[in-house]
């Protein structure tokens, strides 16, 4: 009897460990905003390392734990914020689009912002504002800082028409949005080369603009120590920035004449063209990468990075070398005209900003806390932390006093980094935005499949292998024919 | 009553393997009815047949399949050319067992640590990243899976079939093809398909090993699903699923004919 009882027990957890993960996942996130506790509950869903995580040595909380303290201070309540990562959009829209994601916050990048909203997943921040003001007046909050309520806010106003300009009308059903009305910025950026002063001067910059991807200057030290991103979008834009640049665009687009028009062609012709180039390229470049460029880099083991700018900001700092008071590697967003094909060259600008879906619980402390991210001390810690070009206004920046006194204590020069252009390059025609390619996508993805494919593996390493082989068994072969003739029967007399 | 419900259920063996199949259920045949069903789903969850289209008609495909097999082939047959004469070598020691472990112990290390420090190691001796390194990295993986059932079924032989062979006269080759040979196809069988199919469906080694130049079958379905083309994804996973099965079965094909199944199959 005893031996049954522990037979039984010993079946009745391991179903219980087998079943639980099924409980938790039937679990919702909480009913309302609240914890047991008592307190007030905020879920983020941000990009990875993409926020001020606080400095324990100088004595700085992290940007999260004083808007908790200041959401504290407004509204008498503790906040418990839960704060989670993806990796690439495509991830969080996934997530998203599936509805697995109770969260309150989400910041994604422009087009997918777009592909959300056509979804109807998006709350209108300004009609929510409308319904929070009560709320908001009893504390005593003004969300001045966002860009989304009708005015700019503290949004830098060049961001803010690009955005206007390009997303302003987005069709969602038998519905037109504006989506300013249902972003804030938080991040902008360029894409462009990282690349190692030491191997490309600025003179090849210069002379060969995007082409340096392709290694173009045929240099021999560059050849295979190139670095693309292993992501569709970006590497299809430097394909069409390429193309335009050397004048091998179909026929039919010959009339382009701005980034804007070229860089949301999607159509067969296009698609074929980007795909030849591509593969094209595969012979000079190192490979494909998303996260270990910045370090490959550094370490010199390749040469040159398509990189979006924030990184490789962050990967500049990192190089610097004492010997020569200097930095080994620099940014270049092409610009100006290469002058032997007399072609203009363009780069495309994104932005990442802050949504709330529609499963907001806590729509309160979630507005709150992208005005809190509009703050011009907020957006320069952040900026500084991970690198990339916040989005409030650049003025409103360098006037701030308290902005000035941190850019200072993290030892950079206050002129020197707002006169960057790596870090405030011009928003002019020559930049273009990135759109949602709708279900245009799928054949982007299948392009993207074939380039990496390539062609079939190449006859010489099969031959290579065959030596090999064959010669493993000729010496085996050999062995025992030895073996055989030295255990021979020799011949009697 | 509660006494009757008690007599009723009866703690057999057969109870124990309820949770096993519990397990089964919900992680392997769930998710695979799911990945039938998504084969026939467009992006707006209708029927359609437009992914196998897609799929069959795409020279990508083909040639990315290709190129998985070839890497398949191409690791087998080093991983059988390496591991046939160790596992030879070590089933006539006395020490073999020990030195065996030794070829295992790699393994207890997680195998994307493994492969990240082979990279290191390749790019600090200067090797480019390529065929040859993916190659590389495939063989070091599973090259243990190869000799782990030819030792098992090569130590496994009677010994007295030598005796008897060297006893009517054959010279060392042929006590060798003659009956050692023969008696270790059924590990040959079960090593080749323990190798082969891992690495057709293999994905992270390639990736880190050549930058993502070498685009493999594995990381085909890995892109699709990341992006979403969940109907393409679901039929290349068919697919992969077709040459296991095809391999199983060669493999049980073969080992039927063989008499120590069993004793091969670690």
């Amino acid at each position: 009897m005893k031996r049954r009882i522990t037979l039984l027990s010993v079946t009745l957890l391991t179903l219980i460990v087998l079943l639980l993960p099924l409980l938790a996942a039937c679990d919702p996130s909480g009913g309302d905003a609240t914890t047991p506790s008592g307190g007030d509950t905020l879920v983020i869903y941000n990009w990875e390392d993409y926020i001020d995580g606080g400095d324990r040595e100088m004595g700085r909380a992290p940007i999260l734990d004083d808007f908790a303290a200041y959401y504290q201070s407004k509204t008498g309540r503790t906040l418990h914020i839960t704060y989670t990562t993806f990796d690439t959009n495509e991830t969080m829209l996934t997530k998203v689009l599936k509805g697995d994601a109770p969260v309150d916050l989400i910041c994604p990048s422009e087009y997918a912002i777009e592909k959300l909203l056509t979804a109807g997943l998006l709350q209108n921040q300004k009609q929510l504002y409308d319904s929070l003001k009560p709320q908001l007046d009893e504390y005593g909050i003004k969300l001045d800082g966002m860009s989304s309520l009708g005015s700019d806010g503290n949004i830098e106003p060049d961001v803010m028409s690009v955005i206007k300009s390009q997303f302003g009308e987005v069709k969602s059903g038998d519905q037109t949005l504006d989506m300013t009305e249902y972003m804030v910025p938080y991040m902008w950026g360029t894409l462009g080369i990282l690349y190692n002063k030491n191997v490309i001067s600025q003179e090849d910059l210069d002379t060969y603009g995007w082409g340096v991807l392709w290694n173009e200057q045929q240099s021999d030290v560059l050849e295979n120590k190139i670095l693309m991103k292993d992501s569709v979008r970006d590497t299809y834009a430097a394909a069409l920035f390429y193309m335009y640049e050397y004048d091998l665009l179909p026929d039919k687009y010959a009339d382009i004449a701005s980034a804007q028009d070229i860089i949301n062609i999607t159509d067969d012709d296009m698609l074929e063209a980007a795909e030849a180039i591509l593969t094209e390229q595969r012979e000079h470049i190192s490979g494909y990468e998303v996260d270990f460029g910045k370090d490959d880099m550094l370490n010199e083991v390749v040469y040159a990075d398509f990189a979006w700018s924030g990184d490789a900001l962050w990967a500049i700092e990192e190089s610097y070398d004492e010997e020569t008071d200097d930095y080994y590697l620099g940014y270049y967003c092409p610009t100006g005209v290469n002058e032997k094909t007399g072609k203009q060259r363009f780069s495309n600008i994104w932005y990442d900003g802050w949504v709330i879906p529609t499963t907001v619980k806590n729509s309160l402390a979630a507005m709150m806390f992208i005005d809190y991210m509009c703050r011009p001390q907020s957006a320069i810690r952040n900026s500084i932390e991970i690198g990339y070009t916040c989005a409030v206004a650049k003025n409103l920046l360098s006037s701030d006093a308290a902005v000035r006194a941190y850019i200072e204590e993290q030892e950079y020069d206050i002129d020197e980094y707002f006169d960057d252009i790596g870090r405030y390059p011009e928003i002019n025609e020559s930049l273009g935005v990135m759109r949602d390619f709708g279900a245009r996508n799928d054949a982007l993805v299948n392009m993207w499949q074939r380039a990496k494919a390539g062609s079939a593996v190449n006859l010489s390493l099969l031959i290579i292998i065959a030596v090999i082989v064959g010669v493993v068994l000729l010496a085996l072969a050999a062995y025992f024919i030895a073996q055989a003739l030295k255990l021979r029967p020799r011949k009697l007399g | 009553m509660k006494k009757i419900v008690l007599k009723k259920f009866r703690l057999t063996k057969k109870v124990f393997s309820f949770p096993y199949i519990l397990f089964l259920l919900l992680f392997v045949v769930v998710p695979l009815v799911l990945i039938l069903v998504n084969a026939f789903l467009d992006g707006d969850n209708k029927f359609t047949f437009e992914n196998f289209k897609t799929f069959f008609t795409s020279p990508a495909s083909t040639i990315v399949l290709g190129n998985s097999l070839l890497v398949g082939v191409i690791t087998t047959a080093i991983c059988l050319l390496l591991g046939y004469p160790v596992a030879y070598i070590l089933s006539k020691m006395s020490s073999g067992r020990l030195i065996v472990l030794l070829y295992v112990l790699p393994m207890f290390i997680n195998f994307l640590i493994r492969t990240l420090a082979t990279k290191a190691i390749f790019i600090a001796m200067n090797v480019e990243l390529g065929m040859g390194t993916v190659l590389f990295g495939m063989v070091y993986n599973y090259l243990p899976f190869m000799i782990m059932p030819l030792h098992t079924t090569i130590s496994s032989i009677d010994k007295s079939y030598y005796e008897a062979a060297q006893d009517l006269g054959a010279d060392k080759a042929t006590v060798f093809l003659k009956t050692t040979l023969p008696l270790s196809v059924s590990g040959i069988i079960s090593g080749i398909t323990m190798v082969f199919i891992p690495t057709i469906s293999s994905f992270a080694i390639s990736q880190l090993l050549s930058n993502g130049k070498i685009f493999l079958f594995g990381d085909s379905i890995q892109l699709s699903f990341e992006q979403n083309l969940y109907g393409v994804g679901s039929i290349m996973s068919l697919v992969m699923l077709a040459f296991v099965l095809v391999s199983n079965l060669i493999m049980n094909k073969f080992n039927s004919n063989s008499d120590n199944v069993r004793r091969s199959l670690w």
